[in-house]
C-alpha cells in the first residue's frame, strides 16, 4: 500500500471504521513513517476541533422577530384575497374562452400548414418500408438455412409487382438452389407472375436444365396452365431424352394434347 | 500366481484394443452440422454439446485392409468409425464413408442439422428443437419425430413421415416428395397457413381449413388447397407430384 493511500485511510482509522486487516496495515505504516505519524496527529487535532465546535443557535430576539414578520405577512395576504374575489366573473370566463380559441386557431393553422408535408412524409415512410422489405427479402434468399430462404421467397406472394432485382433473385433460387424445397417455393412464387415474358422465359430455361423429375413436372404444369406454346419444344426434348424418368414422360404425354 | 495376473492384464488390454471406441467432437462455434450418407442414418439427441458417432458393432476392417485407411468419395476416415468429419467455417461436415453400414449419431437438441441420404439409405431424426433439413435424394424414406421446426424435408421415391411436437412460428416449414407419400402430424392447436398441393395424388386431412371465400362461393380447388388453421400463423407447405398427402390432427 502506498503512503498516499494510507493517509486517505487515517480518518477512518481514527473513527475505528476499518476492518482488522486494514487497521493492522495502517498501524504498520505508521510505525515506519514519521511523516505519517505527524499527519495522524494533525488529523486528530482537526477531528477534536470539529467535535468541540458548538452548534450555533438563534437568539430569542431573532425568533420573536421572525414570528412577528410572519403574522404581518399573513394579514397582508388576507387583504389581497378579498381584492381578487371582487373582480367580475365574466371577465375571467372571457379570458379562458379567448385562450381556448387561440389554442384551437393555432392548431388548425398548424394542421393546414403541415398537412401537405405530413402526407408526403407518410408516403416516403411507406416506400422506405417497402425498400426495407425488399432488402430483407434479398438477404433472406441468400441465408444458409433453407427455411429462411423459403421465408424470403414467400414474401414475393404478398407483392403485386416484381422489382427487377427481386425477380432476378427469385429466378436464381428456382434454378440454382441446391435444396429442392426452396426451388419449388421459388417456382410457386414466380407462377403468380406468369404474365411477365421474363418469368416465362426463365421457366422454359429452367425446364431445359432441371434434373429433378418433381420440379420438371411442376414447371410443365405451370406453363401448360397458362397455355404457353414455347413449352412444347422442351417438353418434346424431355420425351426423347433417355435421362427422363418414365413417369415424367407419361405426364408429358397426357398434357401435350392440351396445348398443341 | 504372477502368471495368472499377467494373463488377466493381457486379456484386458486386448479387449480394450478390440472394442470400438465411439467418436466424439466438441461443437463449439458450430452453427450447422451437415450429415451425408449412402446408408441408413439415425440422428438422435443427447445432453452434451458434442457430436457422437456410435461405433458400429461390429465395425469390421477387412483382414486385408489392416493398417490401411478407408477412403471414399467423401474423403478419408479420420474418426476410426468409418466417417470423415471436417469443419468448414461454422459448418461441420460429417460424411459416412461406408456404403452399407447403418450409423447412429447423437447431437444436442438445439443443434441445426442438415441430413442428406444420397443412395437408398433412409433417414430417422428425433427430438430436435433447432432447424432440421432432411433430404433423401434417391430411394430412401424419411421419418422425423418430436421436432418443432423450422423443417424442410424432401424425397424422391421414399415416403416422408413427420410428427411435430409444436410448430415453430419463426420461419416456414416445407415438405415435398416426388413419388413418395407425405404423412404429417400436427398438434391440433397449431396456428398455421397451410398450402397443400399435389399433381397426381390425393389430399386427406381432418383439419378444418378455412378456405378464403370469393363472393360467397367456395374457391374451387383442384391441385392446390390453401387455408388457415387456428386463425393462421407460420407458413407450412406440403407438396407431392405422385404421392398422396395425409395431414393429421394430433
Amino acid at each position: 500500500m502506498k503512503e498516499q493511500q494510507v493517509s486517505d485511510l487515517l480518518v477512518d482509522y481514527l473513527d475505528g471504521n476499518l476492518d482488522a486487516k486494514e487497521a493492522a496495515m495502517v498501524a504498520k505504516h505508521l510505525e515506519q513513517s514519521p511523516a505519517l505519524r505527524a499527519e495522524l496527529e494533525e488529523t486528530k487535532k482537526l477531528l477534536k476541533a470539529f467535535k468541540e465546535e458548538k452548534t450555533a443557535e438563534p437568539s430569542d430576539r431573532l425568533r420573536s422577530g421572525f414570528y412577528q414578520m410572519l403574522e404581518k405577512e399573513m394579514e397582508n395576504d388576507g387583504v389581497r384575497k378579498i381584492t381578487s374575489a371582487s373582480r367580475p366573473n365574466t371577465f375571467h370566463f372571457l379570458r379562458i374562452a379567448a385562450g381556448i380559441a387561440l389554442l384551437f386557431g393555432s392548431f388548425l393553422l398548424g394542421m393546414l400548414w403541415q398537412s401537405n408535408d405530413f402526407e408526403s412524409e407518410i408516403a416516403s415512410l411507406q416506400t422506405e418500408n417497402q425498400e426495407y422489405r425488399q432488402t430483407a427479402m434479398l438477404s433472406l434468399m441468400e441465408n444458409g438455412s433453407a427455411s429462411r430462404r423459403i421465408q424470403g421467397v414467400s414474401y414475393a406472394e404478398e407483392l403485386t409487382a416484381l422489382d427487377p432485382e427481386i425477380l432476378e433473385a427469385l429466378i436464381r433460387r428456382m434454378t440454382e438452389d441446391n435444396n429442392i424445397t426452396v426451388r419449388l417455393s421459388a417456382l410457386e412464387a414466380l407462377s403468380n407472375f406468369t404474365q411477365s415474358e421474363k418469368v416465362k422465359d426463365a421457366l422454359i430455361a429452367a425446364l431445359e436444365t432441371e434434373q429433378d423429375p418433381g420440379m420438371q413436372i411442376q414447371i410443365i404444369q405451370t406453363l401448360v396452365e397458362i397455355q404457353e406454346k414455347k413449352v412444347v419444344s422442351p417438353m418434346q426434348e424431355l420425351l426423347e431424352s433417355n435421362e427422363t424418368e418414365p413417369y415424367v414422360k407419361e405426364h408429358i404425354k397426357s398434357l401435350l394434347p392440351n396445348i398443341i | 500366481m504372477k502368471k495368472v495376473r499377467l494373463t488377466i492384464i493381457a486379456c484386458i488390454i486386448g479387449f480394450i484394443a478390440m472394442a470400438q471406441e465411439d467418436y466424439t467432437r466438441s461443437l463449439n462455434g458450430i452453427q450447422w452440422v451437415k450429415i451425408e450418407s449412402n446408408a441408413n442414418m439415425k440422428i438422435r439427441t443427447h445432453s452434451k454439446n458434442e457430436l457422437l458417432i456410435k461405433a458400429n458393432e461390429p465395425y469390421r476392417i477387412p483382414e486385408k485392409a489392416k493398417g490401411l485407411k478407408l477412403v471414399g468419395e467423401g474423403g478419408t476416415d479420420n474418426t476410426d468409425v468409418g466417417f470423415s468429419v471436417l469443419q468448414e467455417g461454422n459448418n461441420l461436415i460429417v460424411k459416412n464413408l461406408q456404403k452399407s453400414e447403418e450409423a447412429e449419431i447423437y447431437l444436442p437438441a438445439s443443434q441445426n442439422i442438415s441430413v442428406k441420404s444420397k443412395w437408398s439409405g433412409s433417414i430417422y431424426i428425433a427430438g430436435f428443437s433447432g432447424e432440421v433439413e432432411a433430404s433423401a435424394l434417391l430411394n430412401g424414406g424419411i421419418e422425423i419425430e418430436d421436432v418443432s421446426g423450422p423443417l424442410t424435408a424432401n424425397s424422391l421415391n421414399g415416403g416422408i413421415e413427420v410428427s411435430f411436437n409444436t410448430v415453430s412460428q419463426s420461419a416456414p416449414s416445407s415438405i415435398s416428395s416426388t413419388n413418395g407419400e407425405l404423412d404429417i402430424n400436427l398438434p391440433a392447436n397449431t396456428p398455421a397457413n397451410l398450402t397443400l398441393g399435389t399433381v397426381n395424388g390425393e389430399i386427406y386431412t381432418n383439419f378444418e381449413l378455412s378456405v378464403p371465400d370469393k363472393n360467397g362461393l367456395r374457391a374451387v380447388v383442384s391441385r392446390k388447397v390453401k387455408g388457415a388453421i387456428n386463425n393462421g400463423g407460420v407458413k407450412i407447405q406440403l407438396s407431392t407430384t405422385n404421392g398422396n398427402i395425409y395431414l393429421r390432427k394430433q
